[in-house]
């Protein structure tokens, strides 16, 4: 008369009623049981936004440096921190983008559109009348700069041609420096003292953020390369910047560039590049061993925590399923099939792990938010994702642990657990 | 008499188990048959084998050996699914100890069967009121079990044997939890039921509650020691 479809729907909306109302019986005892689950899941989303964060950071602050601009410097950032294999190569000179430049402009074909020269400190500071600004990363450059870095200017211009060529004591400041030296907003025709000299601010960045939460664009005052050196003198940190023609043939740039060095310093045929030249892939895999370290770890705390967990609420099913021994034989004497009562409890179990990943995904995000809000430039996400897999693994979670108590519930004999005491 | 249908008919019958290396025959080689309608009570002392038949008739239990043919289906070869569903459709028990869930008011009680029959809502709530109503409990549906007394509880239990309408009442010393004057009120409700044409069957122990029955069927050491009118 009934179709089986309607049976097992009135079947599963009351096993649904009694793992409610078992669950709510039973507060403490649930929130106990599913601790494992929050814990578990909490830890997953935790590293996954962690990871997530790291990347969508990355993107941004690769996004800073642009991928049209490769580096030609003393090491490689792709085996950073051995800096030892690279302490004997001479150091780089700022005359070789002109040298390159020389080249470029002979080769209408050549991948490379034009060589900048940065020299930096970052023993540098800047003040204006009775206010300083410690720790300022101070570069000289060419007017040719722009081309190679992303920023706009929020007031005033990048300096001239001339005033590159002519080493005028002019320069472009950070967001940071400028709202520090000048807060009442109107740095561009004032002069910064660097050292014993003066420099006159001709133009300011726009706030551009932290790379990689760690160096700041809006922390650096830029003027022409011939200040710098008066400023300064010469210092070893030197990075000729090139700008390609095609973000898409990095490589074929690469090795153009490498043949230009080879030339500019004359190394024979067999003997070693003494230079190295980066790009922005560099980082990307210095950072994979980071992201798969962070998800080891979070895979390591998270199984342990659901397996924890998984065998309480294993155990507490069990405690659960002997409990309601008579109830379990009286619903079988009125009718109750076995996939019923098996059902039933995975429901029960079900339910306890899916309300505990959703405590965990709560506790996650409040994490996450409380992070941004504290630490606005740390880099975590959240994404949708997370929380799909995390329900997932909750419910995988309910399954794999009520499964064999559910099945020895389904088992009991009816005229023994109805005389259960 | 004889002209109603059969509703069982058990033959040869056996119920053996071991307990350690001795074979207990809890029922050995029973005949028996009930009609439609039939108002019996079945007694004897402990250990005569009357629970172990209750079982079996309530297919709660397989025999070891023996056929029990239930509505024309030979309940001796089901296996556990089809043994739900028949005790589902064609036997309400009535238990000694109500084994009602005091979670639940009466009405959801009641309904219990026909959630594993596949009864919608509407219908079951329905069907439950009345079954409530025909055992003078129409006030109290939502109540639950702890806020009543023995004798209102055990009725709750009766219309919850009754809402599937099955072909049997299956009643376990349903007054044995209960005083006198209430066991009265009790048996009272199993007389208007018989005469209202449903096959009730006791197990019981006490002569006074047997002699409500229109038949007695007496065990002893797992046979049938009488089979009479009271």
């Amino acid at each position: 008369m009934n179709s089986s479809l309607q049976q097992f729907r009135y079947e599963t909306g009351e096993s649904l009623n009694i793992a409610v109302y078992q669950i709510k019986a039973n507060k403490i005892r649930s929130f106990l049981t599913a601790l494992g689950v929050i814990i578990g899941i909490v830890a997953i989303t935790m590293m996954g936004t962690a990871i997530n964060g790291i990347d969508l950071g990355f993107e941004k602050s690769l996004s800073m440096i642009g991928y049209d601009v490769v580096y030609v410097q003393k090491g490689s950032w792709s085996t950073m921190g051995q800096w030892w294999r690279y302490r004997n190569r001479p150091d780089i000179e700022t005359r070789y983008a002109a040298e390159i430049n020389r080249i470029i402009e002979g080769n209408p074909g050549s991948e490379l559109i034009v060589a900048v020269p940065q020299m930096s400190t970052i023993q540098a500071s800047a003040r204006y009348r009775d206010r300083e600004i410690l720790q300022i990363f101070a570069m000289g450059t060419s007017h040719d700069y722009p081309l190679t870095a992303s920023g706009d200017l929020s007031a005033g211009r990048f300096f001239t041609a001339q005033e590159s060529a002519a080493g005028d004591a002019v320069c472009v400041i950070g967001d940071d420096i400028a709202s520090g030296l000048f807060p009442d907003g109107r740095a561009t025709g004032k002069s910064v003292r660097l050292k014993n000299h003066n420099v006159r601010v001709v133009g300011v960045f726009k706030k551009q953020g932290k790379f990689l939460g760690l160096f700041s664009f809006d922390n650096q005052l830029i003027m022409p390369l011939g200040a710098f050196t008066k400023v300064y003198g010469k210092t070893p940190m030197v990075t000729i910047r090139v700008k390609i023609r095609d973000e898409k043939r990095v490589p074929e740039a690469k090795e153009e560039l490498t043949g230009l060095m080879r030339r500019i310093r004359r190394l024979p045929p067999g003997k070693a590049d003494d230079f190295g030249i980066n790009e922005q892939q560099a980082f990307k895999s210095q950072l994979d061993p980071i992201k798969n370290g962070i998800a080891v770890a979070g895979i390591f705390i998270t199984g342990m925590s659901l397996f924890v967990g998984a065998i309480g609420i294993m155990n507490i099913t069990f405690v659960s399923v002997k409990e309601r021994t008579r109830e379990i034989g009286l619903r079988k004497a009125l009718g109750a099939r076995r996939r019923t009562i098996l059902m039933q409890f995975l429901i029960e179990s079900v339910m306890i792990c899916l309300v505990g990943g959703i405590i965990g995904l709560a506790t996650a995000l409040s994490i996450t938010v409380l992070i941004q809000n504290l630490l606005p430039d740390f880099p975590v996400s959240f994404s949708p994702m997370l929380v799909l897999a995390s329900l997932l693994i909750s419910v995988a979670t309910g399954i794999i642990s009520g499964l064999a108590p559910a099945i020895s519930a389904s088992r009991l004999d009816p005229a023994v657990s109805l005389r259960y005491e | 008499m004889s002209e109603r249908p059969f509703i069982i008919r058990i033959s040869s019958l056996s119920k053996h188990y071991t307990m350690g290396d001795q074979l207990v025959k809890a029922l050995d080689k029973i005949d028996l048959d009930f009609r439609e309608n039939d108002y019996a009570a079945i007694m004897g002392p402990s250990g005569s084998g009357k629970s172990t038949l209750m079982n079996i008739l309530g297919c709660l239990d397989t025999p070891t050996a023996g056929r029990y043919e239930l509505n024309g289906q030979n309940v001796a070869e089901m296996d556990d699914d089809e043994l739900a569903r028949v005790r589902n459709r064609e036997i309400g028990f009535v238990f000694q100890t109500f084994n009602l869930l005091p979670r639940l008011d009466c009405l959801r009680n009641v309904e219990l069967p026909l959630i594993y029959a596949g009864v919608s809502p509407e219908e079951r709530l329905e069907r439950s009121r009345k079954a409530l109503e025909e055992v003078g409990l129409g006030d109290r549906i939502d109540h639950k079990p702890g806020e009543l007394s023995g004798g209102q509880t055990q009725r709750v239990a009766i219309a919850r044997a009754l809402v599937n309408h099955p072909s049997i009442i299956l009643a376990d010393e349903p007054t044995g939890n209960l005083d006198t004057a209430t066991s009265r009120d009790i048996m009272d409700i199993f007389g208007r039921l018989s005469d209202a044409g449903n096959t009730i069957i006791l197990i019981t122990h006490e002569e006074e509650i047997a002699r409500f029955t229109r038949r007695i069927i007496r065990l002893r050491d797992g046979r049938i020691e009488s089979d009479s009118a009271p």
